[in-house]
């Protein structure tokens, strides 16, 4: 209690210098909060568009389609591997999906295509399918014999809503798939080179053309949080309990884009090591030059009967409130900050494109972890720097301090 | 065994010598004396004859090379630093000649600031304060700041921090030293008033005349032994 008040009082006998040291830790503090923030706020809206749009936070697949996709490797029953999986805790949504490959004509152009038949109301839940749509209405619930183009696709064809498309290709009983549909949208779902090749179609319509009934090639899944995937996928692989299908989360199936994820938030370490840097100087500094003014008022102390660790203690307590102070304030910039950030975004000097998505402007996140560590650094490195000064005033000889007039 | 029930402080053969620079200076060199409980000593004797060295060990904030210090019954020559420490707090109150009071700390925090280290009760330690404040004379300060007060109030602030908690002994190393003679010789009668009410033993250093004359005991020293030491009525 006594240590707490001649510690707050401590604080306003320097202004100056309590003012700077605050200044840093605030500005160590916002620093880091922002870039992580920031790091994690591009990071994970990237992933958003590149899992949450399209591929899905976690995939189910027969074991091997991956390493060499095949009609016949497809995942069987799939509305009960889909109640199974929705039934599990932490997934929003799945949506079962068929792929293969054919040709498609209108009229004189032809085009082979990858042929995706959806569930369009579950694909509409999970990925948002609707909104992709820049012309035309998506599918009738009900399989009628509809077909949606991508954007660069309905271009070659010269596809028009309305228009008749033939698809050709083998069925999975080795007979002709052949069958007449409807164009009733053009697609664009931000992948350019997707959308030049590729043809969608009901999934009824599609299992009904390639004669393999009940069945899917992939169930994309949409976890509640980013943040919970691998748990969520664990969930799942124990649910299901079935080794002929492969349970994985987005890091696995989109590697490579996992691993660029990675490097690119490891920058946000090295500013904590600045901020820590910073702070450490900055404290250790102000916290040196208060104790030697004080020599003299800690030898009082000393000689008329406080202990050592009492002296220790009100100079980390010194430390301590002005960290606390810094942290505050920092916290009260930086939720606004980060908050605008994450509605503005700010351009990206260099822009860039990852699997055919065009990625233009850093956005920020409010999110506990870019307060909470920038909180514990700041406060840490100002402690441990300050070890070695209050260490120092707690060993002041009284006798010798006294004499220092 | 060399303590009977009237004396406060005894030392034998007291010697301490600093190592400055690896040259040896010995500040003591060899004092015997013995002070009783009550008394209102002084010590005198010129600039580097050791009444400093001599009060640190007698109080404990300093250890000697050599010799004994009894206070109160214990052999103070032989503890341990936090030993030392609460020893101190409990039983000696010491004034200091620049006063040091805590700055941030008003009148009544700094006098009650001991008494918070032993834990006595809020309700306690306010009313000794109001107290010990009327006692000193300055009743309506104890919400002062120490910058706020002259010298001589800021001193007596310090002789209520020192005696606020009854300690044995209350040491003083040229309390008057940084006040006006005036201001001086009005502390001294108030510490003497406060001696003959309470009891409590003063022991303190000074090279002033007028306030040498105040005390009841005078012990001079000179290159670190006792000159001479005189009792007067
Ligand atoms: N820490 C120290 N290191 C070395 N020598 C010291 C130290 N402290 C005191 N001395 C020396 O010890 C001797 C006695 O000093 P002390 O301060 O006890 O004298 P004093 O009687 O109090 O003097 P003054 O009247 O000037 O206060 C002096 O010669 C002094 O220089
Ligand atoms: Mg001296």
């Amino acid at each position: 209690m006594l240590s707490l008040k001649i510690a707050w009082r401590n604080i306003f006998r320097q202004k100056r210098r309590t003012l700077l040291t605050v200044l840093t830790m605030l500005g160590g503090f916002t620093l880091s909060a922002i870039s992580i923030g920031w790091a994690d706020g591009t990071y994970n809206r990237i992933i958003e568009m590149f899992t949450r749009n399209r591929l899905g936070h976690i995939q189910v697949h027969a074991k091997g389609y991956l390493d060499k996709p095949s009609l016949y490797k497809n995942i069987k029953d799939y509305g009960d591997v889909g109640k199974k999986i929705a039934e599990t805790k932490g997934v929003m949504s799945w949506t079962p999906r068929f792929f293969t490959a054919g040709l498609a004509s209108i009229e004189d152009k032809s085009m082979g295509v990858q042929i995706v038949g959806i569930d369009p109301v579950r694909e509409n839940e999970a990925t948002r399918f609707n909104k992709k749509i820049i012309e035309g209405d998506t599918f009738s619930e009900k399989a009628s014999h509809q077909a949606i183009l991508g954007k660069g696709l309905a271009k070659t064809l010269k596809a028009d809503i309305g228009d008749e498309v033939v698809i050709i290709s083998q069925a999975a009983d080795g007979s002709i798939a052949n069958d007449l549909y409807t164009v009733t949208a053009i697609l664009e779902s931000g992948n350019m080179t997707q959308d030049r090749s590729t043809l969608y179609l009901h999934l009824k319509d599609a299992q009904e053309l390639f004669v393999l009934y009940d069945a899917v090639h992939e169930i994309a899944i949409i976890a509640e949080e980013l943040g919970q995937v691998d748990e969520v996928t664990e969930r799942i692989r124990t649910k299901l309990d079935n080794p002929e299908l492969k349970v994985a989360p987005w890091q696995e199936f989109a590697r490579s884009f996992y691993i660029a994820m990675k490097a690119d938030k490891e920058g946000a370490w090295i500013m904590l090591f600045v901020v820590i840097l910073i702070v450490a100087i900055g404290v250790l500094n102000t916290v040196l030059m208060n104790v030697l003014e004080r020599t003299r008022e800690y030898g009082t102390l000393r000689a008329i009967g406080t202990a050592p660790l009492q002296i220790f203690r009100l100079v980390i307590y010194e430390v301590a409130m002005m960290a606390i102070i810094g942290v505050i304030i920092g916290t009260i910039i930086s939720i606004p900050a980060n908050y605008l950030l994450s509605l503005q975004g700010i351009p990206m000097p260099e822009q860039f494109t990852y699997g055919g998505i065009e990625f233009t402007h850093y956005y920020s996140e409010v999110n506990l972890h870019s307060l909470y560590l920038p909180a514990i650094t700041v406060v840490l490195s100002a402690l441990i720097v300050s070890l070695y000064p209050a260490t120092r005033a707690a060993r002041i000889a009284p006798a010798k301090a006294l004499r220092s007039q | 065994m060399e303590n009977k029930n009237n004396d406060l402080i005894v030392t034998h053969s007291l010697v301490k010598t600093y190592q400055d620079n690896g040259i040896p200076v010995k500040a003591v060199r060899g004092i015997d004396l013995t002070i009783q409980k009550g008394e209102f000593t002084a010590i005198v004797g010129p600039s580097g004859s050791g009444k400093t060295t001599f009060l640190n060990i007698i109080s404990g904030l300093d250890v000697p090379t050599d010799g004994e210090v009894w206070l109160a019954g214990k052999k103070i020559s032989e503890m341990s630093g936090s030993e030392l420490s609460d020893f101190r707090r409990d039983h000696i109150g010491f004034i200091f000649q620049a006063y040091n009071l805590i700055p941030v700390l008003t009148v009544e925090e700094n006098i009650e600031y001991i008494m918070l280290l032993q834990g006595v009760d809020k309700e306690e330690r306010h009313r000794r304060v109001q107290k010990i404040l009327t006692e000193v004379g300055l009743d309506g300060y104890a919400d002062r700041l120490p910058t706020k007060l002259s010298g001589g109030q800021q001193q007596r602030v310090a002789v209520a921090r020192a005696i606020v908690s009854q300690p044995s002994l209350i040491l003083a190393d040229e309390p008057t030293a940084n006040l006006d003679s005036q201001t001086g010789v009005e502390l001294l009668d108030m510490m003497r008033e406060l001696n003959k009410k309470s009891g409590i033993t003063y022991v303190f250093s000074t090279h002033d005349r007028m306030i040498m004359e105040r005390a009841r005991r005078l012990i001079t020293l000179k290159d670190g032994r006792i000159d001479s030491d005189e009792t007067r009525e």
